[in-house]
């Protein structure tokens, strides 16, 4: 579904250009549960982010279902991270000017597709689902931190994409809500067949995945 | 939008320092355009023919320095000058500061000794009584015609004050005539007392004038009559002694000085737009920069570069113009409640220029920024703190 092929990334630090990516080649395929795993700094984050289109490689190129991505435009670009991708961050990235229900139906205000589908139901949906229909007013900043990942995954949800990214998703969070988490995302994959990608520095919890990438100085190595 | 209306005290801010740029410089407009209106309406109520001899270079560059301690004028020059072609009515002035009493209280006023045909030259208006008649200055009779202050001062109402009398400088004058109320701004013209210069010569022996005033025949002649009236005039006094001022040579200098005051109060408006400005396009850029990551949150969710700049541009164009809009109303009120001590006027261009510029600010400083975040990847927006 989603192919990397020879990818690297560099960032420019005062006046040098580091490199951050080397030669990264992968495939993802449908209906995976994929742990990518590494130390802090090797990279990880910054693969994710490009598997999931937030961020531009500087070389190589990324195939969407055989498509090259890289030289689409923005507006085509953006309907991906709209309706193939569902992101979860580290630290929720929710906004906080609007409240969690607001949060959870604002993908699908950038939508461009003309379908029938009612995003406020299925943002109640996803709100019972996941037990937190009664924050649904609140403001993020006033959840706690497992209750505003779950709006996040719910954000990620909403438009009911093939593939989620979670990036270090339980790293803000206490090992209780954590664990409640982990298995969201495992119900999502197994009763749902959602592509899951999960990046964590933790072993045991990518070890919970059916397939580890471990990354380590910006290379994709066999542990 | 709501992102606005949620950030109530940055967006009040924002709609503050535009409401300050648009009313500084939309009142400044205001006053100084309704000032040469007033200026100009008065004039035409006296009427273009109106010429005014006066001594000294009058209000030439000096600006009327020149009328302090000059020739006076007497009954020959009043009846050569009468002799000129196509003057039509003629009236000569004497001019002194006098206290008047009655009923026990006492009021300053200008005593101006002249002619019956004053009141038709300056187009005076009477709220009750009569004017004196040619008759009473040749019979050197005691009455005057006041102005309102005078009477409201001395008698209560104008009704009250016909026919009692006032003393002036020990004697006594009967109250034939009083005035409209005037109300000039910074002028006392409601405190003049118009006497039979003939009834005066106690305190005018040798019948001397400070000014006469003449209305020629037409607006067409009027500048022949100048012509005319000063070569008369230059047979017995020096050029300096004396000017002759038609009315639109004196509302042209007039109006060049309200016209650099115009440029004055403009350049000051300016400086509060400026300012005005400056505050919008800070608060803006902070505000929205302030959102890079919120910007990159909505990036990453699959909002366009054009979704973003959409977004913050209904956004700024709402404070924008809300703000200006507010400013031109409060700046109305304002005018309105002035009216009365102040000619101000609202003009429609000075709006246009205000609220102009200030949304022109505010959207540009709302978008700008917005643009920037937008144009970032959602991952490096999303880093900003």
């Amino acid at each position: 579904m989603i192919e990397l092929r020879k990818i690297c990334k560099d960032y420019l630090v005062g006046n040098d250009n580091i490199r951050i990516l080397h030669d990264i080649s992968l495939v993802i395929k449908e209906k995976e549960y994929v742990g990518l795993m590494g130390a802090s700094g090797s990279g990880k984050s910054t693969l994710m982010h490009i598997m999931g289109f937030l961020d531009n490689p500087t070389c190589g190129t990324i195939l969407l279902d055989g498509k090259d991505v890289s030289k689409l435009s923005d507006g085509k670009l953006s309907k991906i991270r709209n309706e193939c991708v569902g992101f979860v961050f580290q630290q929720f990235n929710l906004i906080n000017n609007l409240t969690v229900f607001e949060n959870i139906v604002l993908p699908s205000i950038y939508s461009r597709e003309k379908t029938a589908i009612d995003y406020k139901e299925k943002a109640k949906e996803l709100l019972t689902r996941f037990g937190i229909y009664n924050k649904k007013d609140y403001r993020p900043n006033k959840l706690s931190g497992g209750q505003q990942q779950r709006v996040a995954i719910a954000r990620a949800l909403i438009m009911s994409p093939k593939i989620i990214f979670a990036d270090e998703p339980t790293g803000n969070l206490d090992s209780k809500n954590g664990e409640e988490i982990i298995e969201l995302l495992e119900e999502l994959n197994r009763d749902f067949g959602v592509t899951v990608v999960m990046v964590t520095h933790e072993e045991d919890i990518a070890r919970r995945a059916k397939r580890q990438l471990f990354i380590k100085d910006g290379f994709l190595v066999k542990k | 939008m709501g992102d606005f209306r949620r950030n109530k005290a940055r967006t009040s801010l924002t709609s503050l320092g535009i409401l300050i740029g648009v009313l500084s410089v939309v009142l400044m407009m205001g006053f100084g355009f309704g000032l040469k209106n007033y200026i100009n309406q008065q004039f035409d109520t006296l009427g273009k023919n109106l010429v005014m001899i006066l001594p000294g270079s009058g209000f030439g560059a000096t600006g009327g320095a020149g009328l302090i301690g000059g020739i006076q004028f007497d009954e020959k020059d009043v009846s050569k000058i009468s002799r000129v072609k196509n003057v039509k009515q003629i009236a000569p002035v004497f001019m002194k500061t006098i206290k008047a009493e009655a009923n026990g209280k006492t009021e300053r006023g200008n005593l101006l000794g002249t002619t019956d045909t004053t009141f038709e030259i300056i187009n005076s208006k009477l709220q009750a009584g009569n004017f004196f008649t040619n008759v009473d200055v040749q019979k050197k009779k005691k009455v005057v015609v006041v102005g309102a202050q005078i009477a409201e001062k001395l008698f209560g109402t104008a009704n009250n004050a016909i026919y009692k009398t006032v003393r002036i400088q020990n004697q006594r004058f009967m109250i034939i005539g009083v005035l409209e109320k005037i109300g000039s701004i910074g002028a006392d013209d409601d405190l003049n007392i118009l006497a039979p210069y003939t009834s005066l010569l106690s305190l005018n022996p040798n019948k001397t004038f400070f000014a006469i005033y003449l209305k020629s025949s037409s607006d067409e002649t009027v500048s022949q009559v100048k012509m005319d009236v000063k070569t008369v005039l230059l047979k017995r006094y020096k050029a300096d002694d004396f000017s002759v001022t038609e009315q639109a040579e004196l509302l042209e200098t007039i109006n060049s000085i309200i016209g650099i005051l115009n440029i004055a109060l403009i350049a000051i408006g300016s400086i509060s737009l400026i300012v005005g400005g400056i505050g919008i396009m800070n608060i803006m850029y902070a505000t929205v920069t302030e959102r890079t990551k919120e910007v990159g949150i909505r990036r990453a969710i699959g909002a366009t570069k054009k979704d973003i700049l959409y977004q913050f541009l209904t956004g700024a164009v709402m404070v924008s113009v809300l703000g200006g809009l507010v400013a031109v109303v409060i700046a109305a009120i304002i005018v309105y409640l002035i009216q009365p001590f102040f000619p101000a006027s609202i003009n429609a261009f000075s709006i246009i220029v205000a609220f102009g510029i200030s949304s022109a600010v505010g959207i540009f400083f709302g978008v700008f920024p917005a643009k920037k975040a937008a144009d970032l990847s959602p991952v490096e927006a999303m880093r900003y703190e």
